[in-house]
């Protein structure tokens, strides 16, 4: 495959690839994570409580991992997550995957809390833009920016008017950026259903066994951060073949 | 395989204690290293790495303004001028270690030239340097003496240096600070030549939190002396105690499988040197020439709360004995990959091996 950027390859791996995802700590950006340490990358990554991210960090089980404790909502945990990018000397990969639900359940829209909403839209909204903001200028040619979206950004499901509202910006944001940045890749990306925490907040008291894991939605992600697609919104599962088929 | 640890390059000093931009103590950043990880956060999100019962051992010992001008020129007409004696460590029989130095605006500089002879100190004060410590001398220039000290009337040692002495600066500082910058919360004894610094980040509150969360503070006492940030000089011997109570509770931590992480290498060196080869610790106190190496290891300390050292401080050779020299060298390729700063006001390392 044509593969365009800085990418080497020495044996299969990638080499010296830096990747940065927020919100690391459990579901679809661990399994990420997972997924980059394995082939060599270097990553930054991200979670709101010290604690959870120095187990995660441990299992990982690679030198290569800066973690930085801290909520993507605040300006100065931004501030620290530049800082790691810029000692590490620049960055191939953003992953905007850090989001916020809401109040579970998720209430209708004529009795959502204005001040919950604002919240939701603090973490899912302002702070990838801020983010973005902040690495632009440490993103190496070809580099690429990807947001976790989800498929309540187009549909409308009862109950997702905050969570489907805030991603539908994120949506836009993306398009936006991609043409204003035409250097660039930038995607949107909808991971699908996933049995994650999330996902169960969304769906409080119901089995959600059935949805498949977080691993399923990475292969079709990994594709957005070494393959040749061009900017725009994709769905990760529709991308590759599942997991065992490509191992 | 001290050339390992000696090959690391020192984090930039931070210019000033946190709080004189108005930020809490406990926002200083604190790197959390385990052998197989390094989570930046802030010393405020410290208790997230403990769990209750972990005992922190505490150094309870206040900063001296130690640094005293001389009044005239030393060792009589005609003598060297503009000279400050460093008070370091007290001695049996009333003597103490001193250090002349040249005082150079809000800091010092080594002064080489000093010989056995009477010295005149601002507030009516008197030293008479004796002789060369320690006896026997390092390679160079001798800097440090005994010194016998005359406080001068009233109030004794501690209250002419609260009125005449001002912290112990080395280099040229760009502005000085008052003694509440070199003064943790848990200083209650004073006699340190330099701040005990790895407590510098913890604040009122954030010990509240974290006895609330179940982690015990086990206090001991040990005098920082005078370092030696000029020369590669081993560290000189200096006065501790650990009481009892903090034996019983160190003890009892070991026993039941919880973590005693030492506040600072001040807090390793104590511990250790009432340490028994099984890790047991005994009430002591008097005057500890330990020098803890990575080839001797410790005995009691599980983990260690501490700052940025410069390469060539002895203090890196003791915190490779704790954490391993490979995790040592990892950890400070990151904090200068995150911008960390070190030095006396710098930020924080935890290490947890």
């Amino acid at each position: 495959m044509w593969r365009r950027g800085p990418i080497r390859t020495v044996g299969g791996m990638t080499q010296n690839r830096t990747a940065l995802i927020t919100g690391a700590s459990r579901g679809l950006g661990l399994a990420l994570a997972r997924s980059l340490v394995a082939d060599g990358w270097k990553l930054v990554i991200d979670a709101r409580t010290a604690a959870d991210l120095d187990a995660v960090v441990a299992g990982l089980g690679s030198s290569a991992v800066v973690a930085v404790a801290g909520d993507v909502a605040s300006e100065e945990h931004r501030l620290a997550l530049r800082r790691a990018v810029a000692g590490l000397g620049g960055l191939d990969v953003v992953v905007h995957n850090a989001s916020r639900l809401g109040p579970s359940p998720q209430p209708p829209l004529d009795a959502y809390p204005l001040d919950a909403l604002r919240a939701v839209y603090a973490v899912n909204v302002f702070s990838p833009l801020r983010l973005t903001q902040l690495l632009l200028p440490h993103l190496r040619p070809g580099g690429r920016i990807v947001f976790v979206t989800s498929d309540a950004s187009v549909e409308a499901y009862e109950g997702w008017g905050g969570y489907g509202s805030s991603k539908a910006a994120l949506d836009h944001i993306a398009a936006v950026l991609a043409v204003e940045h035409p250097e660039l890749s930038v995607y949107a990306v909808d991971p699908g259903d996933m049995n994650t925490r999330m996902h169960q907040e969304a769906f409080p008291g119901e089995d959600i066994s059935d949805r498949p894991p977080p691993e399923a939605s990475v292969p079709g992600l990994r594709e957005l951060l070494t393959g040749a697609l061009p900017s725009g919104r994709y769905q990760a599962r529709a991308l590759v073949a599942p997991v065992e088929a490509v191992r | 395989m001290r050339g390992a640890v000696r090959s690391l390059v020192g984090l930039p000093p931070a210019p000033g204690p946190i709080e004189a931009s108005g930020r809490r103590r406990d926002a200083a950043l604190l790197l959390a290293s385990r052998p197989s990880s390094a989570i930046d956060t802030t010393f405020a999100a410290l208790g997230e790495f403990l769990a209750p019962g972990d005992v922190l051992v505490v150094n309870t010992s206040a900063t001296l303004p130690a640094a005293v001008p001389l009044d005239g020129p030393a060792f009589g007409r005609g003598g060297p001028a503009g000279l400050l004696l460093h008070l370091g460590t007290e001695l049996p029989g009333g003597l103490r270690v001193a250090e002349l130095r040249t005082a150079t605006g809000h800091g010092s500089r080594p002064f080489v030239d000093a010989r056995p002879g009477t010295l005149r100190l601002a507030g009516g004060g008197r030293a008479e340097l004796l002789s060369p410590w320690p006896a026997v001398a390092n390679e160079g220039p001798n800097r440090l003496w005994v010194a016998r000290l005359d406080a001068g009337s009233g109030g004794g040692l501690t209250a002419w240096l609260a009125h005449h002495g001002r912290p112990i600066r080395y280099g040229e500082p760009a502005e000085p600070w008052p003694i509440d910058a070199y003064q943790t919360v848990f200083a209650t004894e004073p006699g340190s030549a330099e701040m005990p610094s790895a407590a510098r980040g913890f604040t009122a509150e954030l010990v509240t939190r974290l006895v609330s969360a179940g982690v015990v503070f086990a206090p001991l006492l040990l005098h920082c002396g005078l370092s030696s940030p000029e020369a590669g000089e081993a560290p000189e011997p200096e006065r501790y105690r650990v009481p009892a109570g903090t034996a019983a509770l160190v003890n009892a931590a070991r026993a039941a499988g919880r973590r005693v992480v030492a506040v600072g290498t001040t807090a390793v060196r104590a511990l250790e040197t009432v340490a028994g080869d099984d890790g047991t610790v005994h009430p002591g106190e008097g005057w500890t020439e330990l020098v803890v190496m990575p080839e001797r290891g410790v005995r009691a300390v599980d983990g260690l709360i501490t700052g940025w050292h410069e390469p060539e401080a002895s203090h890196l050779e003791l915190i490779a004995a704790v954490a391993g020299e490979e995790m040592i060298e990892r950890s400070y390729a990151t904090a200068h990959a995150l911008g960390y700063h070190g030095h006396e006001f710098g930020d924080f390392h935890l290490i947890l091996p």
